[in-house]
């Protein structure tokens, strides 16, 4: 059956930590009828919200993995994906936009913009992201949307426009003024099923009439139609603002602001509403594929499920039955027993079970459409790849992924977790792509890295639950580079020439310092000094040997290396003496090019009661940190500081003793400078040590 | 500190900057013709002889105060020959801290309080703290003074901006305008920033150091960039 793509929302749920997102999720699948009773997200009742299908997720309270839904509502079909709202889970998160076409971006109406906001914001708009704002836990003291839609403004630099008000806030509130069709909305019944529309109350009737004013205002640029009728004082149609808004939104010049609480079931009728009248269907997102039999050239996907088949593969699940691969279709129709080709590997694969997903159950369905989010079974791949009927030869562009920063060296307490430790290993690894597993071959330790204590905290706890590997665990490490920060000269012989064949290749040139990027190498060579089959030896050996360098062992960056000079032996040349040639110049250059030790830095965002402020402000300058700035609103302060990543360790127990648990902080990777010379006197120390030890 | 030379080519060196002592100085505009670029570049020349900055931003954010700093630092590096730019870079943000109030949170006393809590936990020792964006036009006069006693109290060098408006014709015989016209005698060095027909923004300055100008002092705001140019 031809769905109508129009009718299609493929929308994301984001938002900071603790801002009603899975009760929102839950309120929108039992509004829509996908599931029949509403359980509370931190388990009062014993069952735990629906959306939430992992043991560990329902007792933290917190949504760790991304989980995809579909429900419809008033002839609309909306594939919903929840996704966690930690700075640790970002690649979940930028996972979700990739595909989605728009998003609900959720904020507490007490809280407001908090930094985890800002992020998702951030990710949101580098993906195209249309937006809705819903402004949820009216119904809490000291609840107030006018200002979180001014901290939109301000803070996330959106244009955000208040399309409703609310009817009494914290334990008055009762419903919200919609100011389009200017009705006041109220939800009956007990679980706010009943959805009834009233003439606004003379009391908001002044506010409401203002508030409209201010949306007309800020929307009529979208519509000539509209922007005419106002000037002309002719009659404006709901219809007629719906479009602005709708236009507005699409354009990514305007965030439309919604008002509610999920918890007390009041404004989720709307913003589903709003979803389908706002957000974009498929066909409304230009989306770029990349095509590989044309160098590359960017093709532009059609949504025509008439067309071959173009589908990008965003999540990978090792269940029970093996891989579930869930799909996003861009353009044609994918069918059960249908041939797909993966265009990362060229792997032909044929299509078995397909399903619909629902968080945790799973429907079997025939085919899906274009403009759809599925999941297959029993198809090997990874998270990123793209699949096309055969004879087309199309990669969506790769998702961004962020590079690990921290790691920890895990050991199994026994051969059995051994065992399992392996398996959980390749599981988490294949699923997340920030998540990453090698033993050092030095120590034949196990080591784990990741986007954060936590990330790595809740791989730990799954280990030992899902696959009964309970591991030990090491001091965290903090990954480390080296660079070089002056020219230095080589000029290395590598000669093995002691009777029969031998070894013999001689490199000269230079290092220096690179800006931009990690490694480049350029040839200079004149006059076949080094022969040609020889130079990509050279290249080889000078790369190998930035895999670790001479300070702390932690791989070198920034480095060009040009070698203009050389010579050969027409017998004892050979591919790998010029690669060992090439290991000893680079050492030589190495040493004499001032070599420094680089440490992540963080940029941190710290924020609570003003009234802490000072010792959070001391705590961060303990920590070696520098503070860039502090942003005061009312009572609350946002202190901003770039932290060294390696006394950041623990820093989350200290701040919650200093500040009575008030205030909380985030963390995400800035940029790599050079450690003190303290520390890196001390950390070569202990790496000549441990050298030494081994 | 060795940025000697950059300081010495800095247009802004009429001002005298680096004399001792505290002073109060103000640089009005209408919207939009400078402001804050002109208070972004006093910080930095202040910053590279040595001082340290504390930026208050009233009604802006962080990130945006940021970028000021780090386009104009840009400028800096394309028109001058630094040997390390990183090196500078990294002094700068050192000596410098921003610190930004919503419109309704700042007051001398909240101000006070943040310096301290930095002073006494010896995190940040200002010299010099730039103010942008303080409300004058509801501000009375006793406030104003209250200020000026408080950066003195500090041993500070202090740099407000004010924002005139075209239909306030309102102006002090010394030729500054509302909403300053009242208490322009509190402050040691005035700027007015005034745009010329040939798009160029002219340093006007009235004041300088408690001594009246001559009117051929002339600096300009180049509008492509924003800084401050000679002639």
């Amino acid at each position: 059956m031809k769905r109508d793509l129009t009718k299609v929302r493929n929308i994301g749920i984001s938002a900071h930590i603790d801002s009603g997102k899975t009760t929102l999720t839950e309120r929108i699948l039992y509004y829509t009828q996908r599931i029949h009773a509403i359980h509370e997200v931190r388990g009062k009742d014993g069952v735990g919200a629906t959306m939430d299908s992992m043991e560990l997720e329902k007792e933290r309270g917190i949504t760790i993995q991304s989980a995809a839904t579909y429900c419809s509502w008033k002839d609309h079909h909306i594939n919903i994906i929840d996704t966690p709202g930690h700075v640790d889970f970002t690649v979940e998160v930028e996972r979700a936009l990739r595909v989605l076409d728009g998003a609900i971006l959720i904020l507490c109406s007490v809280g407001g913009v908090q930094s985890q906001s800002i992020t998702v914001d951030r990710q949101m708009t580098r993906y195209n992201v249309p937006r809705i704002a819903f402004i949820n836990k009216c119904d809490r003291t000291g609840a107030n949307p006018y200002r979180v839609t001014e901290q939109l403004r301000d803070k996330l630099n959106l244009n955000a426009v208040m399309i409703q008000i609310p009817i009494g806030l914290e334990s008055d509130m009762e419903g919200v003024v919609d100011l389009v069709s200017m009705k006041a909305i109220y939800f009956d019944g007990e679980q706010g099923d009943k959805v009834r529309y009233e003439e606004i109350p003379d009391n908001l009737k002044e506010e409401a009439e203002e508030r409209r004013e201010e949306l007309l205002d800020a929307v009529s640029m979208f519509s000539d139609e509209l922007m005419e009728a106002m000037l002309e004082e002719e009659e404006i149609t709901e219809e007629m603002v719906h479009d602005a808004i709708r236009r507005g939104t699409l354009s990514l010049e305007l965030a439309p602001v919604m008002l509610g609480s999920a918890y007390k079931n009041k404004g989720v009728q709307p913003l589903l509403d709003a979803v389908n009248m706002y957000l974009p269907c498929p066909t409304d997102v230009e989306n770029i594929a990349l095509d590989l039999d044309n160098d590359e050239a960017e093709v532009k996907v059609s949504n025509d499920p008439d067309d071959p088949l173009v589908a990008l593969a965003f999540k990978l699940e090792d269940g029970r039955y093996g891989q579930l691969t869930y799909i996003r279709t861009y353009q044609g129709v994918i069918r059960k027993g249908d041939t797909i080709i993966n265009t990362r590997t060229g792997k032909k694969t044929k299509v078995g079970r397909l399903v619909r997903l629902h968080a945790n159950e799973m429907e079997e369905i025939e085919e899906a459409g274009s403009g759809d989010i599925v999941a297959l079974f029993g198809v090997d791949c990874a998270s990123g790849d793209t699949f096309c009927a055969p004879g087309l030869n199309w990669s969506m562009s790769t998702m961004h992924v962020p590079a690990p920063v921290i790691s920890l060296a895990i050991r199994p307490v026994d051969n059995k977790a051994q065992a399992n430790m392996s398996k959980a290993l390749n599981r988490f690894t294949k699923e997340d792509p920030t998540f990453k597993t090698y033993v050092d071959h030095e120590t034949n330790e196990t080591i784990i890295s990741g986007m954060g204590e936590l990330h790595l905290e809740v791989y730990i706890e799954r280990m030992k639950r899902e696959y009964n590997a309970e591991v030990e665990i090491g001091a965290p490490q903090v990954a480390y580079r080296e660079t070089i920060t002056t020219r230095a000269d080589f000029n290395y012989t590598h000669k093995k020439q002691t009777g029969g064949s031998g070894q013999f290749g001689r490199v000269g040139g230079y290092m220096e310092p690179l800006e931009e990027g990690e490694y480049e190498f350029v040839d200079e060579i004149v006059g076949g000094v080094i022969p040609r089959e020889y130079i990509p030896s050279c290249d080889k050996g000078f790369q190998a040997s930035m895999e670790k360098g001479t300070l702390i062992g932690a791989p070198i960056t920034g480095v060009r290396v040009v070698i203009n000079d050389g010579s050969f032996h027409a017998v004892d040349s050979s591919d790998m003496a010029f690669q060992q040639a090439a290991k000893g110049a680079f050492k030589e250059g190495y040493a004499k090019a001032n070599p420094v030790i680089m440490e992540p830095i963080m940029k941190v965002a710290v924020e609570g009661p003003s009234e802490f402020q000072g010792a959070v402000m001391g705590s961060l300058n303990q920590r070696r940190g520098m503070i860039v700035g502090t942003f005061e609103e009312g009572n609350y302060t946002v202190v901003e500081a770039e932290m060294p990543l390696s006394e950041m360790f623990g820093y989350s127990t200290t701040l919650r003793s200093l500040t009575q648990g008030k205030a909380e902080f985030t963390m995400e990777f800035s940029t790599y400078k050079q450690v003190p010379k303290s520390v890196a006197e001390e950390l070569m120390k202990k790496y000549q040590e441990e050298k030494n030890e081994g | 500190m060795g940025y000697e030379s950059l300081v010495n080519q800095n247009p802004l060196r009429v001002l005298n900057l680096g004399r001792a002592g505290t002073q109060l100085g103000l640089v009005m505009a209408r919207a939009g013709l400078g402001k804050t670029a002109l208070l972004v570049q006093i910080a930095l020349d202040s910053i590279l002889r040595g001082n340290r900055v504390i930026h208050v931003s009233i009604g802006e954010s962080i990130d945006k105060t940021k970028v000021w700093y780090d386009d104009i630092m840009q400028f800096i590096l394309h028109d001058y020959t630094v040997s390390k730019p990183h090196e500078l870079i990294d002094m700068v943000a050192r000596h410098r801290m921003i610190m930004t109030f919503k419109e309704d949170a700042f007051s001398r006393p909240r101000l006070e309080e943040r310096l301290n809590d930095l002073i006494l936990q010896d995190i940040f020792r200002p010299n010099c703290l730039v103010v942008d964006g303080f409300d004058f036009e509801n501000a009375d006069r006793a406030t104003i003074e209250d200020l000026k006693d408080f950066v003195e109290s500090m041993s500070l060098q202090a740099w407000f901006s004010a924002t005139s408006h075209r239909n306030d014709d309102r102006i002090s015989p010394a030729g500054v305008p509302f909403p300053c016209h009242e208490v322009d005698d509190l402050f040691d060095t005035v700027i007015l920033l005034k745009p010329e027909k040939d798009a160029t923004i002219q340093l006007d300055i009235i004041r300088n150091n408690g001594v009246e100008v001559a009117a051929d002092t002339s600096l300009k705001l180049d509008p492509s960039t924003m800084m401050v140019k000679e002639g």
